[in-house]
């Protein structure tokens, strides 16, 4: 509707006054005392408190215990952990000078929550006494790609490289070449690297970065064939779980992708693809996926964060119908991270609302970076044949 | 410290790809309604955070069940009492509890604890000091709907600033009623389809069709009713549906409406190129009209109808709807009544003024359906 232009932040008001959380049907007192109410996830018990407690003055307790926790967070895309982690780093971050592998910490926290500059701030303070950790230089190198500033990220993925294992500096330097131009060789690259006696993180990065190098050059069915290989050696990669469905929407296969995803609806970014396989099956189970996710993006736009504006963008489009909010919020997306798949999601919903303008910076960066990906193309050729 | 560095190695890996977050943060909801000089509320917490907060499982076996929330009131009491603090003009009001329940959210069981506060005097200000969970979770956010007078205003507690203060005197239900009839306004300004459409409709409410030709009607009291009429049965029509789409009677797709209301305004234009319905187009206006009502409900949809004000603001919203086509209608219609007997009227206006509108109602149509 030419409503004139919706500024991102009205519209991102607008969707939490639209879609405030609410509860279901409203406070009861349960049958039985036997009820269980709730199952607590490891490291979430009252009387973790004492460790917590003892980490405030025992660095060698509050590492390990911080690590457990972004651990936990990883595996189970659990927000909360990520808080707990933070509650347990506070008082050595506040040191002066801090422990470098605190800041190591803080940094992956950071980043883990999308603060990527502060992520990089912190980054740096870790540099001056330490200029040569790697897993320093590997965070900072993915923060940088996240934000689309491949020439910084190379270089630090140049300087990890001569830290570590040969094949994974490879690895590193590889996956940046794919976005930067390169696609067709880093992939052969990659495809020829032998994963023996990794560790299966390891092994896992090599999957994903290959599957996603799949996908973009448009071989759906080899990417299919990594994000297999990875999902039985870590079950609970949530990031390549996402992606598989993604590939299998594009394909039109919604009844594979339900039966991917089942026992997965508790993780907000798996549900938005089951809700939108439901919508394309007509599967009146949709509403309820909707009610949900509508609950926790409000949430999350109530408290001021971003953790998930791709995913709520996609869910504006592909399942609300919203153009208009969509482009807002994937405008606002695209002011914080560059990944392919935020050029997607800002060319599509720019398409959808009409206003395929809106698209220029992330196809201006797609051209200046030499992006190529198939899906990007498809999208862009058809939203400038519409004009 | 070798062993240390490994674990390193280890967590910096696993978290170096890109992670997809799954879950919402915690959060907790505070709700509280000011009478007077008396505030009720609850306080929901997830039972995982009640568990963090003091401890539900009393047996340890990772679940908590309904007898151990029961059995855990007193702790939990004690704790709201030090990290909830509610304040008025004479100080700390003096909290309450009534027995803990269980409401369901979408992320899972939260407990909700229902209590009362007794401030001493009316109400103006209340300062809330919020620090449930800020040693254990630092993210965790207290969100606060706080209700007085019919006004709801939201808020995030926590974090870094713990004590917040709130006026009360200032929502009102008045102050609903404009920023409603502002939006009506501003919606039919900026949303040219509506316009276009009624403009079809009226463009020849001052000419008369005889023997297949536009004639100017004689008096401006024709004129007159022809476009009370169609102002009248659009009115009417887009107020029902408005209506019922508001108080979530009825829904349809957005892609729907926006794509009928396009083709409404192709409709409406091309029966002036190629007449077939000459007297009565006041029944297309009432017709379409009713979906024109759907494509406005889908901004108050985003606007939200505030708690306590929803009549009030749903007839501001309508209000400022008509304000805002009558001041087009007022003004465009008096010089279409001057220009009526002009050829310019009859054959520049009426046929090619038509027909651009209906061509840029097809390129809507196709953005709409299709896009």
């Amino acid at each position: 509707m030419p409503r004139g232009r919706l500024y991102p932040l009205f519209a991102a008001a607008l969707l939490s006054a639209a879609y405030g959380p609410r509860a279901l049907a409203g406070p009861y007192v349960p049958g039985s005392d036997g009820t269980v109410l709730a199952e607590l996830p490891s490291g979430t018990c009252h009387a973790d408190v004492s460790a917590r407690r003892l980490a405030r003055g025992r660095i060698d307790v509050a590492i390990p215990l911080a690590q457990f926790y972004l651990r936990q967070s990883r595996l189970s895309g659990d927000l909360r952990y990520l808080g707990y982690a933070e509650a347990v780093l506070a008082p050595w971050v506040k040191q002066d000078p801090p422990a470098p592998d605190v800041l190591v910490l803080q940094a992956t926290l950071q980043q883990s929550r999308h603060e990527f500059s502060a992520s990089l701030a912190t980054l740096e303070r870790v540099f001056t006494v330490r200029p040569d950790d790697p897993q320093a230089l590997l965070i900072r190198a993915t923060v940088l790609r996240v934000l689309g500033r491949y020439p910084e990220a190379n270089a630090a993925c140049e300087q990890f490289a001569r830290l570590v294992e040969p094949r994974l500096g490879a690895l590193c330097i590889q996956s940046l070449r794919g976005l930067n131009g390169h696609l067709e060789s880093a992939y052969a690259e990659l495809e020829q690297l032998s994963s023996q006696g990794w560790l299966n993180s390891e092994k896992s990065w090599l999957f994903s970065e290959l599957g996603e190098m799949a996908i973009r050059l448009g071989r759906d069915v080899d990417a299919q064939r990594w994000f297999q290989q990875d999902l039985k050696l870590v079950p609970t990669d949530f990031y390549v779980r996402a992606a598989y469905a993604d590939s299998l929407l594009r394909q039109g296969r919604s009844g594979e992708v339900l039966t991917l995803l089942q026992g997965y609806e508790s993780f907000e970014p798996l549900l938005l693809r089951i809700a939108i396989a439901q919508r394309q099956l007509r599967d009146p189970r949709q509403a309820q996926s909707s009610a949900r996710l509508r609950a926790a993006f409000a949430a999350e736009t109530q408290r001021g964060e971003a953790v998930h504006r791709r995913e709520q963008a996609r869910f504006l489009l592909e399942v609300e119908d919203q153009p208009t909010l969509s482009l807002a919020v994937a405008t606002l997306n695209w002011a914080v991270q560059r990944e392919p798949d935020d050029v997607l999601a800002l060319v599509n919903a720019a398409k959808a609302a009409g206003r395929p303008a809106a698209a220029e910076p992330a196809l201006d960066f797609v051209r200046t970076q030499g992006l190529s990906d198939v899906r990007v193309n498809a999208a862009a050729t058809a939203s400038v044949a519409s004009r | 410290m070798s062993t240390l560095r490994q674990s390193l190695w280890m967590t910096a890996l696993l978290l170096a790809g890109p992670a997809a977050q799954a879950h919402i943060a915690s959060n907790g909801f505070l709700s509280l309604e000011v009478d007077g000089a008396q505030v009720s509320g609850a306080l929901e917490l997830a039972i995982r955070d009640g568990e963090l907060a003091v401890g539900l499982d009393q047996n340890g076996d990772g679940k908590v069940t309904w007898g151990e929330l029961r059995a855990s009131q007193t702790a939990l009491q004690a704790y709201v009492l030090g990290h909830v603090h509610l304040a008025g003009a004479d100080g700390p009001c003096r909290m309450g509890f009534s027995a803990v329940q269980v409401n369901e959210r979408v992320d899972g069981s939260y407990l909700w604890l229902p209590f009362t506060a007794a401030c001493g005097r009316v109400v103006k200000r209340l300062s809330i000091d919020y620090t449930v969970l800020d040693a254990e979770d630092p993210s965790h956010r207290g969100l606060l709907s706080l209700s007085a007078g019919g006004a709801t205003q939201t808020a995030v507690l926590g974090g870094g600033s713990a004590l917040r203060l709130f006026e009360l005197d200032h929502p009102s239900p008045w102050s609903a009623f404009v920023e409603y009839l502002r939006a009506g306004i501003w919606h039919i300004w900026s949303g040219v389809d509506h316009l276009l459409f009624l403009l079809s409709l009226l463009l020849p409410a001052v000419l008369a069709r005889r023997q297949n030709r536009w004639e100017a009607v004689p008096l401006a009291a024709p004129a007159f009713v022809n476009i009370v009429k169609v102002v009248t049965a659009f009115t009417l029509a887009h107020s029902v549906t408005l209506s019922l789409a508001a108080f979530d009677l009825i829904r349809l797709p957005g892609r729907l409406t926006e794509s009928v209301i396009a083709a409404s305004i192709i409709v409406a234009a091309l029966n002036n190129v190629f007449p077939r319905v000459t007297e009565g187009r006041w029944r297309i206006a009432f017709a379409f009209g009713l979906l024109h009502g759907f494509g406005f409900a889908s901004v108050l949809a985003e606007m939200g109808l505030p708690k306590g004000a929803r009549i009030v603001s749903l007839v501001a919203f309508n209000l400022g709807v008509e304000a805002g086509q009558m001041a087009v209608v007022l003004a465009l219609m008096p010089a279409a009544y001057l220009l009526r007997t002009t050829a310019f009227y009859r054959r520049g206006v009426m046929p090619w003024g038509s027909s651009a509108i209906a061509a840029l109602g097809m390129v809507w149509f196709v953005q709409r359906a299709w896009g």
